[in-house]
């Protein structure tokens, strides 16, 4: 157990240095306009002047290995054009809670709303509840996001009579987005559940129970539901991934001041420095998702550590 | 066994079957009496004619959404290849001014067709001046009626009243706009009347202007002397000197948001089949050396781990960001992150049947590893090859439509269904809202039938279900 975690943890952070490279690298292939507020009134030895003062002119394995070492001070570099000057790292701590509050209330939302709809098909086979939601899989699986996120939005607002943009001490204005960011993930749990669910109500120990005369519902809470969860699990990192891709959207649909809108505002003004920080942050989001995954995983179901991976055969 | 139910009907099939049922006859009347030697029956043995393309394709008409959606599908691509060169097209992107007045067409509601009137055999008409050698620009208002000036009225109608004013004899709208003074009889004509308003005194009972400006009509249908014309026979007053309407209106920078639609859905297809095929071809590359090469499995397994750990959003805004915006760019970044799915997945079917009998034997007689991978072991994967390059494709369109909505898509001189949503947005809630409706209902019905064809296909593939 112990020699898997620690071979975990090892590839999730070898992941993380190789991407947090690979990003670096790429975003010094910019063009330079992005490291000034003010590049239309700078000569050109100014402009050379605060290059090599921000040391972008040193060769980049220099400059690499001073990010990561100002990264381990957890100093993220300074905004070139969103605040000009002010720390990467101040602006994402103001930012950042707001939008781990919806992303966890969303991720719930799902829960809540995908697991029972997902029992619900799997016991209605072909009835109501079973065809609702496979139109409603296909539907948000099919469709761009961006799109019934848009009607969602002004259909949504107008019928629940309020502003079309988000306010934090309003809490009429959280519903909206929440539940947009759960729609994507109400599909998936709802789809891996049936599918799971039906599985195990064909195993031979379903018609054991029903032949010792056990009720439906004793059957399907007390065993499938049970059996079938497990395996959800690992689900769990990939919604992450898919709530922290839909906040994207949604706060920059909504305008709420979070990570993602944050995101969308500084690609408009070529902040380089903010860019490389939040693409950073995202990714980081998405290896330790998948990593807690992994992990929990390997707590409910003990063969895994055995080291037979399930695609190895 | 239902496959044995559906045996051939040749000739020698059609006698077992009658031998058969005069057996069974037989032994229904003595059912514990010997049974006679039989030479048909005795040599009889089951054989089946299954086929796996051929159940492929049964299981998957059964699905009747699919196939509907599969024809509407075929429909809307072949429709959208031969758009341009149908009859009656405006050019995509080209910004359409009104001939007379020189003003943008912005904002046009969506029409069926052009024609704003149609005009009876033998009437007046008055020819405005604009040059074209097929067309005429027309109206029908003999003047303005300055407010409160007294005319004649000579005939009373519910929407039009016959008048004279000066001399002059035309119509005159008769409703809220113009507010005739009227006795209280008005059937009893003529008497003296006025309008509070500034109105117009048309030649004819109806009104041929498009809230003020001329129509247009072939100048094959008009007698012109000098200034008026006459209609010949009857004849459409058009919107524009053109027969191509505005099927789904216009954006505010006056293009046919039609030929925009159909243009846009061009490039997006294109970037979804692009993406589908350089996904499935460096997918395939990938996953048979990694499946096949013993060797370099580890290596593989490890950037395969670093890359699956990146979140494909990401590295599609990172792209998208620090490369030009343009189509390629595009393809490229979709493509880095795609190919992954596809890879593994052959690497883990490949692992699967690379030591099977056929090719062990296969190997000892001494048959290249190309000619092994390419007739023994990829034509097992072909349907899930299929299947997922099905479902690349409405994922690659709503990357895109995903990418330009961040602000990193493609420049808005190039349509694709992302940019015509991402501009329709903002008029969600204003009258103006087709300008997103149009582009969203085409770019869901792509997605969804490639979606559900996608996942039918999958099924209909897989030979559990094939029975």
């Amino acid at each position: 157990m112990v020699k898997y975690v620690m071979k975990r943890l090892l590839s999730a952070v070898v992941t993380l240095i190789v991407i947090l490279t690979i990003v670096f690298v790429l975003v010094r292939q910019m063009p330079i306009e992005g490291y000034f507020d003010n590049f239309d009134k700078l000569d050109q030895s100014m402009i050379s002047a605060r290059l090599a003062q921000m040391g972008l002119k040193d060769p980049i394995h220099v400059q690499l290995f001073r990010f990561f070492g100002e990264l381990l001070h957890g100093n993220l570099g300074t905004s070139a054009r969103y605040r000009v000057g002010a720390s990467i790292s101040d602006i994402i701590a103001q930012k950042a809670p707001l939008s781990i509050q919806m992303g966890v209330m969303s991720m719930a939302l799902a829960m809540l709303l995908g697991i029972p709809l997902g029992s619900a098909m799997a016991r209605s086979k072909s009835k109501f509840w079973d065809k609702f939601g496979t139109v409603f899989i296909v539907f948000i699986n099919a469709v761009p996001a961006a799109v019934y996120y848009i009607y969602l939005q002004s259909y949504g607002t107008s019928l629940l009579k309020i502003s079309m943009l988000f306010n934090r001490d309003d809490w009429k204005t959280w519903i909206l987005p929440v539940f947009s960011m759960s729609l994507g993930n109400i599909a998936y749990y709802a789809m891996w559940l049936r599918r799971y669910m039906v599985d195990e109500m064909n195993k031979d120990y379903v018609k054991l129970a029903k032949a010792k005369g056990l009720s439906n519902v004793k059957i399907t809470m007390g065993h499938v539901f049970r059996n079938a969860f497990v395996p959800m699990i690992q689900y769990i990192p990939t919604s992450l991934m898919y709530t922290v891709c839909g906040s994207i959207y949604i706060e920059s649909l909504y305008s709420v001041p979070g990570m993602g809108g944050l995101l969308v505002d500084v690609i408009t003004r070529q902040d380089n420095p903010m860019v490389q920080a939040i693409v950073m942050i995202y990714s980081s989001v998405g290896i330790i998702g998948l990593l807690l995954g992994d992990l929990l995983m390997a707590v409910i179901d003990p063969r895994i550590t055995l080291g037979k991976k399930e695609d190895v055969r | 066994m239902g496959l044995l139910r559906k045996i051939k009907t040749d000739p020698f099939e059609k006698r077992m079957q009658e031998v058969l049922r005069a057996r069974r006859e037989a032994a229904e009347k003595d059912p514990f009496g010997f049974a006679a030697y039989d030479h048909a029956s005795a040599e009889r043995s089951g054989y089946s004619n299954y086929s796996y393309w051929g159940s492929t394709i049964r299981v998957f008409l059964k699905n009747k959404v699919a196939v509907i959606l599969l024809f509407v599908l075929l429909l809307l691509v072949g429709f959208t290849l031969i758009q341009p060169l149908l009859p009656n097209q405006h050019v995509s992107g080209q910004i359409i001014n009104h001939p007379t007045t020189g003003v943008q067409m912005s904002n046009v509601a969506p029409a069926l067709s052009t024609v704003r009137a149609v005009a009876q055999p033998g009437t007046d008409l008055i020819i405005m001046p604009w040059e074209d050698p097929e067309w005429a620009a027309v109206s029908n208002v003999l003047q303005t009626i300055k407010a409160r000036t007294q005319f004649t009225v000579l005939e009373y109608g519910d929407d039009y009243c016959k008048v004279e004013i000066d001399g002059k004899t035309g119509y005159v709208k008769n409703d809220f706009s113009t507010k005739l003074k009227l006795p209280d009889n008005p059937q009893d004509t003529p008497y003296p009347s006025k309008s509070n308003f500034a109105i117009k005194l048309y030649s004819a009972p109806d009104d041929y202007t498009n809230n003020g400006d001329p129509l247009f009509v072939r100048k094959e249908y008009l007698n012109i002397e000098g200034e008026n014309a006459r209609t010949v026979s009857a004849c459409d007053l058009c919107v524009l000197p053109s027969k191509a309407p505005f099927l789904f209106g216009t954006n505010n920078l006056g293009q046919d948001l039609w030929a925009l639609v159909w243009r846009g859905t061009r490039t997006s297809l294109f970037i979804g089949f692009t993406v589908a095929v350089i996904e499935a071809l460096i997918g395939i590359l990938i996953g048979v050396v990694w499946g096949y090469v013993r060797a370099l499995d580890r290596l593989l397994t490890a950037v395969y781990n670093v890359v699956d750990n990146i979140p494909t959003t990401i590295v599609l805004i990172l792209i998208a960001y620090v490369m030009r915006p343009g189509i390629r760019t595009l393809i490229f970044a979709m493509c880095l992150t795609g190919w992954v799915g596809m890879a593994r997945f052959i690497r883990n079917q490949i692992i699967i049947i690379r030591d099977r009998e056929y090719n062990l034997a296969s190997r000892s007689l001494g048959t290249k590893t190309g000619r092994i991978v390419m007739r023994n072991l990829l034509p097992y994967l072909v349907s899930v090859i299929t299947m997922r390059m099905a479902l690349a494709v409405p994922g690659a369109i709503g990357s895109e439509v995903f990418i330009t909505y961040i602000g990193l898509g493609l420049p808005v001189s190039i349509p694709s269904l992302g940019n015509l949503i991402n501009a329709g947005r903002k008029l969600i809630s204003t009258s103006q809202s087709y300008q997103l409706v149009f582009p969203t209902i085409v770019l869901s019905v792509i997605t969804i039938s490639f979606y559900m064809i996608g996942n039918a296909f999958a099924d209909a593939a897989d030979p559990k279900n094939h029975v």
